[in-house]
């Protein structure tokens, strides 16, 4: 049994599909790469699997540790184990980054955290993500730069520790310096803590610092080729159209243009 | 949350006034005048208090009483706010003796234990228990209710008493002027720098009330302390009233952080108040009134920047839920200049509630070099509820600056979906985004027992109001 079991997923926003039928599956400690153009599909899974209310599943079934998860609410997924990191995170006017962290880590327990365990594990999240003590006590994501937005989000995950987390083009408008952070934090996270992750991914150069084991490529809603790490450097070879033509899809902007979806 | 941010500036004159007084009170008394009366202006200037005695004004007041209808504020194309289903006549004002046990208890279960400078409590209308410290007491400070003052400190009384308040623009005004009783007495002598507050409460102690009550403040030239005032009231079932009055005056140099908690309970209280903040030369008020509902509120609140050098800042929260009514009339008023004014509230509506907010800023002529700002923020947490705010500029110096922005926010999806990824459920999402949205206000109370209150008061209504707003979730 798989941790993330993905089957026959046909999702669609708005009266349009946008999900055909994709079938995945990630285990803890396994790195996923999913990778596709954009509109191709990539994050229309990943709100989907956290449960948006806007993407309305039509067909197929999401199993986590063994249980269909299609109806439960966003909450209970993250308490059962999963995680994204968004690619716009919102920002929390009035929230500190620290007293955020806090509910939510008590909101998935029984008895609220200790002062000092919390402190002591918040010291250690930063020390990983190579943030200002400040960090925490800003609003979350109130004014913001891109690049602290995407480290805040790796900070939540490496505090709520999650058993797979899907990073949602957690790469893109990031600066080299600011990926390798990022990217180290994720990679750190998998080897000690055993995390698994579906790292969702336009570009090719997050997977410089993160060696995934299987690669995934999405063509108009579908998975229409999987591999291990040699496919990336085909994509950066040949490009997505090579393999689009090659596989057979039709072109993703017939059928599901738009913003990242 | 969609951002409707507009800013007018310069010499806009955006209010439906027709014109503005120059100085002189716009105080009509005629009977007939009563609908441009209850217009939403200024107060503006000089009250009744003009050498009469105690006496003359109260008669006065109850010439007016008798012979005026209940309030009907009209905001034309946008509200209309009726006292009309006031059974005034069945309201009694009603007495209690002086001790402990008159302590209601909803004042008990409210008021945080901490330290303060002193406390007066007014149940119903009673003065029923006051208390000072008795170092400040031997300093020279003043707290006792407003009729002892009346008879104690005559002097005093004759200079403040209704200076910048009137009698006559609508019934419950004049009911209060005409009819007051107890009431509270603050007078902080010269130079003192008092760091706890003095609390000063009326409470409700039940249906069939009628409470007129009645606040005088005056700090003297350089003086600094803080007020609270609590308007509490349990839930009973029937109608009660509260008609209050309130005026602080700040002479040259004097510092207040005034501070109110405002919640009537679920009865049917209404409440028709009038409140006057003079800021004199130099001085600086920090006025945070935490409005929480009732039946039916009215609140025209007034901070006047009076003499050359004066600054101040006007926060404000409101938050109704049921089918509570509130209208705030919020005046930003500089008549003279240089002074500096920041105008900054904050609303939310649950259930059918509906809240009406018009801020003005109204710069007179001469009020050279005035630089202040309006804005006011307002969210709409149940489909049903209705929050409408209307900025005002009435400006006529042209050396200044006056500009007003604002936004109208419904609970947003993405933030509610992107906490509840986190694990939070949405009750509890819907919970942090509203303490947020007050957040910038909370934290300028710096004061964490009445952080710590109004927080849980606004949690218990969002608690109470948790079927609205899964409503709300699924109606969109």
């Amino acid at each position: 049994m798989a941790d993330l079991e993905i089957r026959n997923l046909h999702v669609r926003i708005e009266e349009r599909e946008i999900l055909k039928g994709v079938d995945l599956t990630v285990d803890r400690g396994e790195v996923h790469a999913l990778m596709g153009p954009n509109g191709s599909g990539k994050s229309t899974l990943a709100n989907t699997l956290l449960g948006h209310p806007a993407y309305e599943v039509t067909e197929g079934s999401i199993k986590f540790k063994g249980e269909e998860i299609i109806e439960a609410e966003p909450h209970e997924r993250a308490k059962a184990g999963l995680f994204l990191a968004f690619q716009y995170p919102v920002s929390i006017p009035g929230v500190s980054v620290a007293n955020f962290l806090r509910m939510a880590i008590n909101a998935k327990r029984e008895e609220p955290i200790q002062v000092k365990e919390f402190r002591n594990e918040l010291q250690h999240a930063i020390e990983l993500l190579d943030v200002d003590r400040s960090f925490t006590s800003r609003h979350l994501n109130d004014g913001f730069s891109g690049g602290e937005k995407k480290r805040a989000e790796i900070l939540q995950m490496a505090m709520l520790k999650p058993d797979v987390a899907i990073l949602d083009e957690t790469d893109s408008g990031l600066d080299i310096d600011a990926l390798r952070t990022v990217a180290e934090g994720v990679q750190k996270l998998h080897s000690e803590q055993g995390l698994g992750a579906l790292i969702i991914t336009h570009y090719q150069r997050i997977l410089h610092y993160i060696k995934p084991q299987f690669v995934h490529i999405m063509l108009d809603g579908r998975i229409a080729l999987e591999g291990g790490v040699e496919l990336v450097e085909r994509l950066e070879r040949e490009g997505y159209d090579e393999i689009r033509r090659e596989y057979g899809a039709q072109p993703a902007a017939a059928s599901a243009g738009g913003k990242g979806a | 949350m969609p951002d409707a941010s507009t800013t007018g500036g310069g010499a806009a004159a955006a209010n439906g006034a027709s014109s503005t007084p120059n100085g002189a009170a716009a105080v009509a008394v005629k009977p007939g005048r009563h609908r441009e009366s209850t217009l939403y202006h200024a107060l503006h200037g000089a009250g009744a208090g003009d050498g009469r005695s105690l006496q003359e004004l109260r008669e006065a007041a109850l010439a007016v009483y008798e012979h005026s209808e209940l309030p009907v504020w009209r905001r034309s194309g946008f509200w209309t706010t009726s006292f009309e289903s006031l059974d005034l006549d069945a309201l009694r004002v009603r007495h209690h003796e002086v001790g402990a046990g008159a302590i209601p208890q909803i004042v008990r279960d409210t008021m945080p234990e901490r330290p303060r400078a002193g406390r007066i409590v007014q149940s119903d209308g009673s003065v029923v228990h006051v208390e000072l410290d008795p170092e400040l007491a031997s300093r020279g400070v003043i707290l006792c209710s407003l009729e002892d003052a009346a008879r104690e400190h005559a002097e005093l009384f004759a200079q403040w008493y209704s200076k910048r308040l009137t009698y006559g623009r609508h019934k419950l005004e004049a009911a209060n002027a005409a009819l007051w009783t107890g009431g509270a007495f603050l007078h902080v002598p010269a130079g003192l720098a008092i760091e706890e507050p003095f609390e000063i409460v009326y409470a409700i102690d039940g249906p069939g009330v009628a409470q007129y009550g009645r606040t005088l403040i005056v700090g003297e030239r350089g003086c600094e302390f803080r007020v609270h005032e609590y308007d509490l009231a349990g839930d009973f079932a029937g109608q009660a009233l509260h008609a209050g009055a309130f005026e602080l005056y700040l002479q040259d140099g004097a510092r207040c952080r005034l501070a109110q908690v405002q919640d009537w309970g679920s009865g049917q209280v209404f409440d028709a108040s009038t409140r006057v903040v003079s800021v004199g030369r130099d001085a600086y008020c920090h006025w945070l009134p935490t409005l929480l509902g009732g039946h039916l509120v009215r609140q025209h609140l007034e901070l006047a920047v009076t003499e050359p050098g004066g600054d101040m800042a006007f926060r404000g929260l409101f938050f109704t839920e049921g089918q509570e009514l509130m209208d705030v009339f919020a005046v930003d008023l500089h008549e003279t200049g240089p002074s500096g004014g920041d105008v900054h509230w904050r609303g939310a509506a649950t259930g059918t509630s509906r809240a009406s907010f018009e801020g003005l800023i109204q710069i007179d002529p001469g009020a050279q070099q005035t630089h202040t700002y309006l804005q006011i923020h307002s969210m709409m947490l149940s489909p049903k509820a209705r929050v409408d705010a209307i900025p005002s500029v009435l400006v006529s110096a042209d050396d200044v600056s006056a500009s007003h922005g604002g936004t109208v926010g419904e609970l947003d999806e993405d933030l509610i979906f992107y906490m509840q990824s986190r694990g939070l459920d949405r009750a509890s999402a819907v919970r942090v985004i509203v303490e947020g949205f007050f957040e910038p206000l909370l934290s300028e109370l710096r004061d964490e027992p009445l952080e710590e209150l109004v927080r849980a008061k606004v949690t218990e209504k969002l608690a109470s109001a948790r079927e609205d707003i899964e409503a709300y979730a699924t109606s969109r």
